[in-house]
């Protein structure tokens, strides 16, 4: 086994000891690249010479000479990042300092290259890039997921041990979930995220996707500048949201999520209870107009009228029509999400945690990405939004964490907690983890076996 | 907010007030993307929030004040 496929901890901690050489790791790891992307298009650009820097003036850190990507969403000192498109409108994208550029570099890790994306991060599939699609490792037809596609491929396929994505209405937990990975998408405002392109952003967040949860709280604490410290999951009260969030799923989902929490009630203790949320057929209205509205005021007709016809015709759509959405709505999504929070916080006195599938059905074909759930046929972007945007549009935490396969393609099961319980939600993953004997954090896609 | 030909004259009417350019194609997405979202968006609407007291200063970091 090469020292590629040992969990980011591990390959920390081997060459803390010496018994792992950071030169020869980032070789293998730039290697890795060469020999698997072609078939991945997970990593968009690689700079051996701006890595190898990296690792000759890397301080002594939590990952000192461990090689990882970041998602082409932010800037690097040598390179702008693109969002994965060919421009982004109104924006001058420059190579910087960004933040979780700067976390990684002092914490010691060599950034052996940029993940693909999916185009302007509008899609839960990683079908669409200036680069190109990305591929799932665990079916190369399969959407990745998306918008952080070329992290989560990258990580499944074995090219690194994590990543860094993005997480503005899923981004991180989608990928983590159709790649068999676990990714959390931390509370608002607690990782680094400094030159993003959307400075005012109120939902994006950065965060980490690994094998593990363990390896997820290393990088976790890398871009939040402090330490998640571990601790037993303790009994938890689970609640859980039966319609549409289990109910509207295909039934291998539905049941592989069932024995997974059955799994962590039965190790940690508690009870799961059934609950109802705030305002639910306002969550995902609310969060894609709040979203949307971030950069809603560089979308002037002169910037849509200006628009790439290299961007895909879906986006040069979405744009437009976000440059006519009735501001009224957007004010009222506004005060939705203000009733939702309350209404969260007051959930949260009676549950420590909420669970549900992160995603409704597995991976979906890339050139359609479509659902067929119980519900009827659907796009996999609007079934995975219902899924996924609570987190973003009030700020909680969520954890995706593989509990499953269907057809060869992973499940993943979502855990919500209150805001600030990062840590909290990560030793939930790691008892959610030891209760299934770690089968799952184990399995690699049979191409990689 | 209403469906098919209401929502064509909307757009038809926003895009051109505003200066918008769109081909064909793009008013297609824009039409299928808004019918994707229109019952949200219709329930968003429709809504009682007058009385919702506003979150000031708001801090997605940390539960809202009670």
């Amino acid at each position: 086994m090469s020292a590629l496929d040992l969990p980011l901890r591990e390959q920390a901690a081997q060459i803390d000891t010496g018994e792992l050489d950071p030169g020869e790791l980032l070789d293998s790891c730039l290697a890795r690249i060469e020999e698997r992307n072609p078939d991945l298009n997970a990593v968009v650009a690689t700079f051996p010479d701006e890595s190898r820097r990296m690792l000759a003036e890397a301080p002594k850190g939590p990952l000192y000479g461990v090689p990882v990507l970041i998602k082409d969403e932010w800037p690097l000192p040598w390179r702008a990042e693109t969002v994965g498109a060919a421009s982004v409108p109104g924006v001058h994208l420059e190579p910087g300092e960004s933040g979780p550029y700067r976390t990684l570099r002092d914490a010691g890790a060599v950034i052996a290259g940029v993940a693909n994306m999916h185009e302007l991060g509008s899609s839960s599939t990683g079908n669409a890039s200036v680069y190109g699609p990305t591929h799932n490792p665990w079916n190369l037809e399969r959407c990745p997921g998306g918008s952080s596609s070329g992290p989560a491929a990258a990580v499944a396929g074995g090219l690194v041990a994590g990543a860094v994505g993005a997480d503005g209405l899923g981004s991180i937990r989608y990928p983590a979930a159709y790649c068999g990975l676990t990714g959390i998408k931390p509370t608002f405002g607690r990782s680094a995220m400094e030159g993003h392109h959307i400075p005012n952003t109120v939902t994006i967040v950065s965060g980490p996707l690994c094998r593990d949860a363990a390896d997820c709280r290393l990088l976790a604490s890398v871009l939040f500048g402090e330490e998640l410290r571990s601790g037993e999951a303790g009994a938890l009260r689970i609640g859980v949201v039966r319609d549409p969030y289990w109910v509207d799923c295909t039934e291998p989902v539905r049941e592989a999520c069932e024995t997974a929490l059955e799994a962590l009630r039965g190790a940690v203790g508690g009870e799961v209870i059934e609950v109802e949320l705030p305002d639910q057929e306002l969550i995902v209205p609310a969060a894609v107009l709040i979203a949307q509205s971030e950069e809603a005021g560089r979308l002037t007709p002169a910037n849509l009228n200006a628009l790439s016809p290299e961007l895909g015709v879906i986006n040069r759509g979405v744009l437009k029509l976000r440059g006519i959405v009735p501001g009224t709505l957007t004010a009222r999504a506004f005060a939705a999400r203000t009733r939702i929070r309350r209404g969260l916080a007051e959930l949260f006195d009676q549950v420590d945690t909420l669970a549900w599938p992160t995603i409704p059905g597995v991976a979906p074909p890339l050139l359609e990405p479509n659902m067929e759930l119980p519900s009827g046929t659907t796009s996999s972007d609007a079934a995975c939004a219902r899924q996924g945007v609570l987190a973003n549009l009030t700020g909680i935490p969520g954890i995706s964490v593989p509990v499953g396969l269907d057809d060869g393609l992973p499940i993943g099961l979502q855990l919500l907690g209150p805001w600030g319980s990062d840590a909290r939600l990560l030793d939930a993953a790691e008892a959610l983890e030891r209760a299934t004997d770690r089968e799952f954090v184990e399995l690699r896609p049979a191409a990689l076996a | 907010m209403e469906a098919g030909s209401a929502f064509q004259r909307y757009l038809d009417g926003a895009l051109e007030t505003l200066g918008i350019e769109a081909d064909e194609t793009e008013r297609m997405v824009m039409a299928g993307v808004w019918e994707l979202y229109r019952p949200g968006l219709e329930a968003l609407r429709d809504a009682d929030l007058d009385e919702v007291e506003p979150e000031l200063h708001a801090n997605l970091s940390q539960a809202p004040p009670r």
